[in-house]
């Protein structure tokens, strides 16, 4: 990512160079794309009891020049310090999460070159915490997050804070070592992500035809209603499927094809869709 | 309301645009290598002499024999009726006939390719020249002597070419492709236009005699001619024979009206990439403008494009009227009508670099549709399985998207490099002086980068 910045810069040049010899183009750069994916905490199986009320979210949101992971969680031990981190497997490993996200997996296993999410739950036993980093987590490398117990020292390397008494609610109950709480499925989050969902009133697209973007190995997943009964047909993947009037169709295709399709009415030759699959 | 480009109705599938670093690499790739091109102790012309050996007796007498002449003419002539009859009576749907994607994929498109690899194929296949030939033999039989033409008015030189190309891809991707009402030009439209062309061009060939007319004129043997003068094969007196590669193309600018050829075939393919990309915004705008004032959608969409067209083709004229008055201002420069048609011939290899870059993968994809159903099933009827493929299709998984994007990226720089190339080599004849060759090459070189960096603009723009 660093290299992509700089040969954008080496571009511009590029591009004065044409338009200084008269060549007057004129075109839409890319909009920014930005992902989530997002996932509910559970409950590990060895959680002590004290968490039985534990609930809250993780997300990961991916930008061109970056990565976004957050969380928020209540039902924690008030006054008590956690520590969460970005695995690179789903909650149902043996070991939850697997191991843990690296950029580098050759690299260190501290920030930067992990994802930490270090916090200190509130008086009411709730807590949140944001991290960032100017890398791009590959989509399909980052399946979990999960949430442990923290000793004070970890903390401490994440937040100095001064004056927080760390001693506080864990008491002497707590185990030693880190134990594992729970777990947010992130790759679960994008199969309950709300479907894409195509219009079709009056045999046009409501809202114009709708853009979506994949990535080679993913599925294609999308939903068309419509008023009328129509077949919607998937280009270059040639699927067709009927949607009956009132009714609706989902479809779920391997990107295997990479490139930008059209989803047409089949009948009426209306585009009602762009599929875009990146590799 | 979006306009659809030609593309979409024929193939499934759109390339990605080319990612920016590719871009970024592509550009810089050109202007390093342009630079070292230059500075290299290039000092003599190396192209100005064909260097000519001819094949071998038996295999050159073989290839150019009256039997294989008269097979190939037959076959030129058998395909064209195929064609014709197929946009006829076959199906209205574009991309299950026959017609349209031999005429507009096949042949537009794979001949530019075959020629510049192997010689000029499309003559002794030309359906045109065949029946112009065979006609010229009959009237030469019964009449006893040598029909009588009209003189060509050599100043028109290539000029009726350069129209006849505008007006080819007009109709494709103008007059077909309308504001998403007909996505496509339809077979029917396609079978019409073969006619009325054939009508004329035989016209012509009766008027002006064929050869003259294959040589000025008529659209397709002097586009495919002119991508076979980068090759190595040729025939020359009656003889196959193999020649410097390149080395021919400097002769083929002599006519008037060729600068305006390769021009043409730069601005239309151009044209055809930016409608999807860089001028989608403007084009639609126009577009707009035109509706409001009351013309009707196929009308507002017609004008635009075809305003969008010749603006392409007067953009890429003046840069390359730039490049020329740029290299007039060096001293001891030829006149200007000199540099025109002496440097046209740098811009072939531009305008085969545009077409690889533009309709490599759209090739690669139409033609499993031509040597399977299409084949098969030239009608689109599902009446006829000839070759028992009428069941293919298209396997959109042969080609991977960044090997589209390398294809793309290397077919500019390559084509780049060449048309520089014969430029530095044509102003070593022009300025014997080395020092002065080399200054005027930095307007030479501006041209090349700017018309690469376009290319290279508008497929990393394209669909995004």
């Amino acid at each position: 990512m660093v290299l992509k910045a700089q040969m954008k810069k080496l571009a511009l040049p590029m591009v004065a160079a044409a338009l200084a010899v008269g060549l007057v183009a004129c075109g839409g750069g890319s909009g920014s794309d930005e992902t989530t994916v997002s996932g509910k905490f559970e409950a590990l199986p060895g959680a002590p009891d004290a968490y039985s009320e534990l609930a809250g979210s993780a997300a990961l949101t991916r930008a061109e020049d970056g990565t976004t992971a957050s969380l928020r969680v209540r039902g924690l031990v008030p006054e008590t310090a956690y520590m969460a981190h970005l695995h690179s497997g789903g909650c149902d490993q043996p070991e939850p999460g697997g191991p843990h996200f690296k950029f580098d997996p050759q690299g260190g296993d501290e920030p930067p070159n992990e994802l930490h999410l270090g916090f200190v739950a509130d008086a009411k036993g709730e807590g949140s915490a944001r991290t960032a980093s100017n890398r791009e987590v590959p989509p399909g490398e980052a399946g979990s997050v999960v949430l442990h117990t923290a000793g004070p020292t970890q903390v401490m390397a994440a937040f100095v804070h001064e004056d927080h008494d760390h001693g506080g609610g864990g008491g002497s109950e707590e185990p030693a070592g880190p134990v594992a709480i729970a777990c947010a499925e992130l790759e679960g989050a994008v199969a309950a992500a709300p479907l894409p969902t195509i219009v079709v009133r009056d045999g046009e697209p409501v809202g114009g035809v709708k853009r979506l973007e994949y990535s080679a190995g993913e599925e294609i997943r999308f939903e068309v209603s419509s008023d009328a009964a129509e077949e919607v047909h998937v280009h270059g993947y040639d699927i067709a499927k009927e949607v009956p009037a009132g009714g609706s169709v989902a479809f779920a295709i391997p990107a295997e094809i990479e490139g930008i399709f059209e989803v047409e009415l089949e009948a009426l030759g209306v585009q009602i869709a762009e599929l875009r699959v990146n590799p | 309301m979006s306009l659809l480009p030609f593309a979409h109705a024929l193939v499934a599938r759109q390339d990605l645009p080319v990612p920016a670093w590719l871009f970024a690499w592509g550009a810089s790739i050109v202007l390093i290598v342009s630079f070292f091109a230059l500075a290299a102790g290039w000092r003599k012309p190396r192209f100005e002499q064909l260097h000519w050996r001819p094949l071998a007796d038996g295999f050159s007498r073989g290839l150019l024999s009256l039997p294989v002449q008269v097979l190939c003419g037959l076959l030129g002539v058998f395909l064209a009726g195929v064609a014709v009859y197929a946009g006829l009576r076959g199906t209205e749907a574009p991309d299950r006939n026959f017609v349209i994607v031999f005429v507009f994929v096949t042949v537009w498109l794979g001949f530019p390719a075959l020629s510049a690899l192997f010689g000029d194929v499309f003559r002794p296949f030309n359906p045109w020249r065949a029946v112009g030939r065979t006609a010229g033999a009959a009237f030469r039989a019964i009449a006893g002597q040598q029909p009588a033409h009209l003189a060509y008015p050599e100043r028109l030189g290539r000029w009726p070419a350069a129209v006849g190309l505008l007006a080819f891809v007009w109709l494709e991707v103008v007059y077909g492709a309308t504001g998403g009402i007909t996505v496509v030009i339809s077979p029917h439209t396609t079978a019409v236009a073969i006619l009325v062309y054939s009508a004329y061009t035989l016209a012509m060939m009766a008027a002006f005699g064929v050869e003259k007319w294959c040589e000025r004129g008529e659209v397709f043997s002097v586009y495919f001619g002119m991508f076979s003068q980068l090759g190595c094969f040729g025939v020359q007196d009656g003889r196959l024979g193999r020649r410097r590669p390149l080395a021919a193309a400097g002769q083929w600018a002599k006519l008037p009206g060729s600068a305006a050829v390769v021009l043409a075939s730069i601005a239309t393919t151009s044209f055809d990439g930016a409608q999807e990309g860089a001028f989608l915004s403007p084009i639609e705008s126009v577009f707009e403008w035109f509706v409001d004032r009351g013309l009707g959608l196929v009308a507002s969409a017609r004008l635009t494009d075809t305003i969008f067209i010749l603006l392409c083709f007067a953009g890429v004229a003046l840069i390359y009227e730039l490049g020329l008055r740029g290299m007039r201002s060096i001293r001891n420069a030829p006149p200007l009508a000199t540099l025109r048609s002496g440097f046209a011939h740098t811009l072939i290899p531009i305008a085969l670099a545009y077409l690889v870059a533009h309709y490599f993968s759209y090739f690669v994809f139409l033609e499993q549709a031509q040597f399977t159903y299409l084949l098969s099933d030239p009608l689109g009827t599902a009446s006829t399985d000839l070759f028992g493929t009428a069941s293919g299709s298209i396997d959109f998984t042969v080609l991977s998207s960044t090997a589209i994007w390398y294809v793309q990226v290397g077919a500019l720089v390559v084509g780049h490099v060449i048309g520089l190339t014969l430029a530095h080599d044509r102003a070593l004849v022009y300025w014997p002086n080395y020092r002065l060759a080399s200054r005027s090459q930095y307007w030479m070189l501006a041209v090349m980068v700017a018309f690469t960096c376009f290319g290279l603009y508008l497929l990393s723009v394209a669909n995004s």
